[in-house]
């Protein structure tokens, strides 16, 4: 709580003022592990954006905006899992990740639900072109319209929200890539030249154990509302193994440490030259941003608002833990701000351009720092067998001691038909027999080929007990061509996504733009095998019933055409006779073959 | 098979022993048996014939809306319409009488259709104020109500000539006047011819006038009908010089095709961080917008701008090269095609109907400044039908740092005027006559003949299409955008037979979009990609092996039945 009532401070000086500022937090997380969290944030004018004259704002991604009037918009890109276990809670709250693959969800102003549907397609569309995403494969089966889990976080006139679309979609099979990587670079003023942005590099970047991109445009107006500013954001989140980080890009393959390096434990009775029992680590290991990275900072990213570049890098980690900083010649000293934090600014004015970076030297293990615990935990898995129907489950544990309201949401493809009455919600933990969870349910069916199921569950967990949601549901089966190339590897089925409701303590804690963000969680995303059929089928159908009409025609026509006669009557006679002397040439031109190939051995001898 | 058997019984067996061996025949057949296996073979093929063709035929079909083809074709050869531009210049005269007038027209006209060797193209004078001489007091009420635009639907005129008496000199003078579309003429007092005259200096002088005003425009529909195949031989064209030839092949290159919006994008592309600001608000307000005000009665235009930092080079060109001679950098006249980093740089167009001109103002790293073009030292060109691009080399500095962040409305002065100069080169608009009324009646007289012409043929095209593929549908929209098209090429025809230059572009324009409209219809693209094989292959498993019995049994019958013709003719 402490820690992120820290970031809250740290981050909230980000919200106003200045047209552009970035941010880089670096968090040594356990085991060898490194948490990076970028974030970019530049802001336009309401009349700049108006008039088309962008300057820190990107005009592709502008246009787009205005041609499908959408006022708020946040998509995100991710991949890998976060371990809440050994990491903590989540980056941000949980507020800019999203699930596995390609999510988005926008407020599109339409009149009606027709026209907010064909607005949604033209910005699915537009986007699938400016992220090389295949985003325009959310199609009306996977857009869904949340109603509890997510609410606006910009500030939208209070006569205008009336007309605003909430639309939701999602693609957990896309494969986030360093294709994304390029387009979203292209959108920082910097273009990843100058600044922290220059650290990113695709093969480190998705090598990472967990890594999601998100961009948030949202408008920020001043209290009163006659100023606005449309906001963006740009965060990297990444998590990455240090170890597997440093290995060099030419030799990519990871190789056992040669055994002199490695510390046997030689009280274990097989310990001996070939046999080794290795002793946990008792040094942290060296890194630097290089190391890790790949790559240096190139100097400050000049647009960056001057008196909020002292604090641009910021190490989130206990003090004893201690680096050095490099950049030009100057001795820097980074600055410390919290007791876990040390910030630094980044070379800039006369020193522009220069290299910088930070070195992390070999030093004894220090404790780690502080991780705030997080306030749930979620898994989700499939149960059941068969081609038939299978079932879901997933466990939501309170690890607090206070109760939690949340509200769950699945998004489910049309061709996992759930069935609602099997939806059961238990809680276990003593006292909580006849607890009654489920507070609250939307469920819109599915429409086979045009919408998917979604569901949206008001949950209640008491202190420290665990909830367990589960349902049953059918596998539909598809037509042919409905089937993906890969049709054998299964359907990724969307996480669920979690909100956590502020109860009375988080309110009073946190800031009213951390609040408008919200506390998110989301579940791993699942396959869903599906019968698949042998796909020469129609083929074989074809051909086969073909066929049979064939073999039936044939007979019933012979039947009444042919005349029938004894059987030494048949005419057949000349047709044998002429088979016979067929057979009789046949017969005499290889006697003739033979007789010369022979007559041409006794010639040889 | 009866006959058969007579004939075989015809010729006795030679001997007893191959007597024995003869072949046992079956029985006659009975002739009512023949007929029935006639009449079983017959309903089979009735049924395939009469019922199995026409449903197959009826559910295989593709629906084919019916189109004027003649009509599309006539247009596509140019027999409906032959382009005329009729110009009604109007006199006016406050000195003079109406008598004077009149006879000064009379001559005029006489010596400007002896000069004119373009037929499509004529100049006619007419009188500027006869339409108010007679209409009642409550009809000029109603003319002066109506806007300048409605006027110029019943009235086009294209010129107005003031003819204004000098006193001073005694030679004639004109002026023309840049922001209108009015040609002063002084002319000496005692020049006004007699009304008996046939030809007068005054009159050879303003015949002379007007030609040398519009040979451009001549010369630029002559180019232009030229290069269409199915007016070039309808009509005789104005002979050009090879230089006006080069000059109007260049400007037709360079120039975008006529669209109803274009969107302009200005960029500011910086080789580093600074500058990273212009006050581009201010310097469009300034410096475009009275350009585009009037460009406005051709297209529509919508601006947006961007800034752009850390802009590379592509890798594809020579880096630029220092020249001590002229102590600036240079890059090379062959590399300015790849200047524009299209990989890097995010110039996508705008969204949107309509072409996107890119105007990008280049500012070099202080390094490389000043930067040059290397032939000519000039810093400034043109990309066709995609934008211009300026180099803004800024007052040099040995300290980057101390470069401007912003670049004001003054800097951006000279870039601007570039910008407005390209954009006009751009959209087409000719060099002389200096008046940009003028230029742009002009422009509208070549976009409405390109237009004619560009839908003409894509009617042309899409009757060869509809005739030469028979397998695609075509539908009802199709044959709606088609009629569209022909009614507004008429009306765009008679319009500027009628001198109503505004009104033939804006049918025009209709009848283009429409014409593309029905040639990219989506439903006729992809049926043709949907093969004959295709079908065969389906088809043929279950034809094959009920055809080959229905075939064979028909031969064998159609053989047996001659036989027996032939057998009883014999």
């Amino acid at each position: 709580m402490f820690f992120s009532f820290l970031l809250c401070l740290f981050f909230t000086s980000l919200a106003y003022g200045s047209d552009y500022r970035e941010r880089l937090l670096l968090r040594p997380l356990p085991h060898g592990a490194l948490l990076a969290s970028f974030n970019f944030q530049s802001n336009a004018s309401s009349t700049s954006f108006e008039q088309q004259n962008f300057r820190y704002f990107p005009r592709s991604l502008g246009q787009i905006l205005q041609h499908t009037h959408t006022k708020e918009l946040h998509l995100r890109f991710s991949l890998g899992r976060w371990d809440a276990e050994a990491w903590g809670a989540r980056p941000w709250n949980g507020a800019r990740e999203g699930g596995t693959g390609v999510e988005l969800w926008a407020w599109v102003e339409a009149a009606s639900d027709k026209e907010a549907n064909a607005r949604w397609l033209t910005l699915t569309n537009a986007l699938s072109g400016l992220f090389c995403a295949s985003l325009n494969f959310i199609d009306s089966t996977r857009t869904i319209r949340p109603v509890m889990t997510f609410e606006p976080e910009g500030s939208h006139p209070p006569n205008a929200l009336g007309n605003l679309h909430l639309l939701h979609g999602n693609l957990p099979h896309e494969v986030v890539c360093t294709e994304n990587l390029t387009p979203f670079l292209k959108l920082l003023p910097c273009k990843g030249k100058a600044g922290i942005s220059s650290l990113f590099d695709g093969h480190k970047l998705f090598d990472a154990s967990w890594q999601t991109m998100a961009i948030d445009v949202r408008p920020v107006c001043t209290g009163d509302g006659s100023e606005c500013v449309l906001e963006m954001e740009q965060t990297v989140d990444m998590v990455l193994d240090i170890e597997r980080s440093k290995r060099p890009r030419d030799n990519p393959i990871p190789r056992p440490a040669p055994i002199e390096d490695i510390r046997c434990d030689e009280s274990k009775f097989y310990n001996s030259h070939d046999s080794c029992m290795p002793l946990a680590k008792s040094t942290e290991p060296a890194w630097s941003l290089q190391d890790v990275f790949g790559r240096q900072i190139s100097g400050a990213c000049p647009l960056s608002d001057a008196n909020d570049a002292e604090r641009v890098i910021c190490v989130n980690a206990v003090p004893e833990r201690t680096f050095e900083i490099r950049s030009g010649a100057a001795q820097r000293v980074a600055e410390q701000v919290a007791p876990d934090m040390r910030c630094t600014a980044l070379p800039s004015g006369p020193e522009e351009g220069l290299d910088f970076d930070l070195l992390f030297s070999d030093q004894p293990l220090t404790p780690p720092v502080n991780l705030t615990r997080p306030r749930l935990h979620a898994f989700r898995s499939m149960t059941g067998h068969g081609q038939e129907r299978g079932g879901i489950e997933a466990v939501l544990r309170n690890p607090l001691s206070q109760p939690v309201s949340l509200v769950y949401m699945e998004s489910l493809p049309w061709f996992m038909k759930p069935y609602l009455h099997t939806l059961n919600v238990a809680v276990s933990g003593n006292g909580n027999r006849d607890f009654q969870a489920l507070k609250e349910t939307y469920y819109r069916p599915a429409v086979d080929r045009e919408r998917g199921t979604h569901i949206e569950l008001l949950l209640e967990i008491p202190a420290s007990s665990t909830l367990t949601l589960s349902y049953d549901f059918d596998k539909a089966i598809l037509r042919y061509t409905e089937y993906p190339p890969d049709a054998n590897r299964g359907f990724d089925v969307a996480p669920a996504v979690i909100r956590l409701l502020p109860n009375a303590a988080d309110i009073a804690s946190t800031s009213a733009d951390e609040r408008q963000k919200g506390v998110y969680l989301r579940t791993t995303d699942l396959l869903l095998p599906l019968p698949t059929p042998d796909f020469s089928m129609p083929y074989n159908v074809i051909i086969l019933t073909s066929t049979v009409m064939a073999l039936g025609f044939g007979s019933i026509f012979n039947l009444l055409v042919r005349r029938f006669v004894a059987a030494d009557e048949v005419e057949g006679a000349t047709l044998r006779a002429r088979i016979a002397g067929l057979k009789e040439r046949f017969r005499s031109k290889l006697q003739s073959i033979w007789a010369r190939h022979s007559g041409k051995g006794e010639k040889d001898q | 098979m009866a006959l058969e058997t007579v004939e075989g019984e015809a010729s006795p067996p030679p001997n007893i022993a191959e007597a024995v061996n003869i072949q046992k025949k079956p029985p006659p057949e009975s002739p009512q048996n023949v007929w029935t296996r006639r009449m079983v073979i017959l309903a089979f093929w009735a049924v395939a014939l009469l019922l199995g063709m026409p449903v197959w035929w009826k559910t295989t079909e593709v629906y084919r809306a019916s189109l004027p083809l003649s009509q599309m074709t006539d247009w596509a050869e140019g027999k409906n319409c032959k382009p005329v531009f009729p110009l009604r210049i109007a006199v006016k005269a406050p000195m003079l009488s109406s008598q004077e007038i009149e006879t000064i027209i009379r001559i005029t006209q006489h010596a400007l259709d002896d000069l004119n060797d373009f037929s499509a193209h004529h100049l006619r004078l007419v009188p500027a104020d006869p339409i108010i001489h007679r209409m009642s007091i409550q009809e000029i009420q109603e003319y002066g109500n109506k806007t300048s635009s409605q006027r110029n639907d019943s009235e086009d005129i294209s010129l107005l000539l003031n003819l204004k008496p000098s006193f001073g000199s005694s030679t004639s003078s004109t002026q023309l006047q840049p922001y209108a579309a009015t040609l002063d003429i002084y002319f000496p007092n005692n020049q006004v011819p007699l009304s008996t005259a046939t030809s007068s200096p005054l009159a050879n002088f303003i015949a002379n006038e007007l030609q040398a005003l519009f040979s451009e425009e001549q010369a630029s529909l002559s180019y232009l009908m030229a290069s269409i195949p199915s007016v070039a031989q309808t009509s005789k064209s104005k002979a050009l010089s090879s230089e006006m030839a080069t000059k109007l092949s260049r400007r037709s290159t360079r120039s975008f095709k006529y669209a109803p919006t274009y969107h302009l994008t200005f960029s500011l592309f910086t080789a580093k961080a600074r500058p990273s600001a212009w006050e581009i608000e201010a310097a469009l307000e300034e410096y475009l917008s009275p350009l585009l005000a009037s460009l406005s009665i051709i297209s529509n235009f919508t601006i947006d701008s961007q800034v752009q930092l850390y802009a590379t080079f592509s890798p594809s060109i020579r880096q630029p090269e220092f020249d001590h001679e002229r102590q600036a950098w240079t890059v090379r006249k062959e590399d300015l095609g790849g200047f524009i980093n299209a990989a890097e740089w995010p110039l996508s167009p705008s969204i949107g109907a309509g072409p996107t001109v890119n105007f990008i103002l280049y500012v070099p790293d202080s390094a490389q400044s000043p930067l040059l073009i290397a032939e000519n030292g000039g810093n400034s060109w043109l990309v066709p039908q995609w934008g211009g691009i300026q180099i803004m080399n800024l007052p040099f500095s040995a300290d980057g740092s101390t470069r401007p962040t912003v670049l004001t409305n003054d800097d951006l002065r000279p870039a601007m005027h570039v910008f407005s100069n390209q954009l006009m080169s751009l959209l087409g608009l000719p060099d002389t006559p200096n008046s940009l009324p003028l230029k742009l009646s002009t422009l509208t007289r070549l976009h409405t003949t390109s237009l004619l012409s560009s839908a003409s043929s894509t009617l042309g095209a899409l009757a060869r299409l509809t005739q030469s593929l028979t397998s695609i549908a075509i539908p009802d929209s199709v044959a709606t955008s088609v009629t569209t098209t022909l009614y507004r090429l008429d009306a765009a025809c008679t319009d500027m037979k009628e001198g109503r230059f505004a009104s033939a572009l804006e049918n025009a324009r209709v009848a283009e979009a429409e014409a593309e409209k029905a040639f990219f219809e989506r439903s006729m693209v992809g049926q043709v990609y949907f093969p004959e094989e295709h079908k065969v292959a389906v088809y043929l498993p279950l034809l094959g092996p009920v055809a080959v019995p229905l075939v064979m049994a028909a031969l064998k019958e159609i053989r047996l039945l001659v036989r027996g013709r032939r057998v009883q003719d014999g």
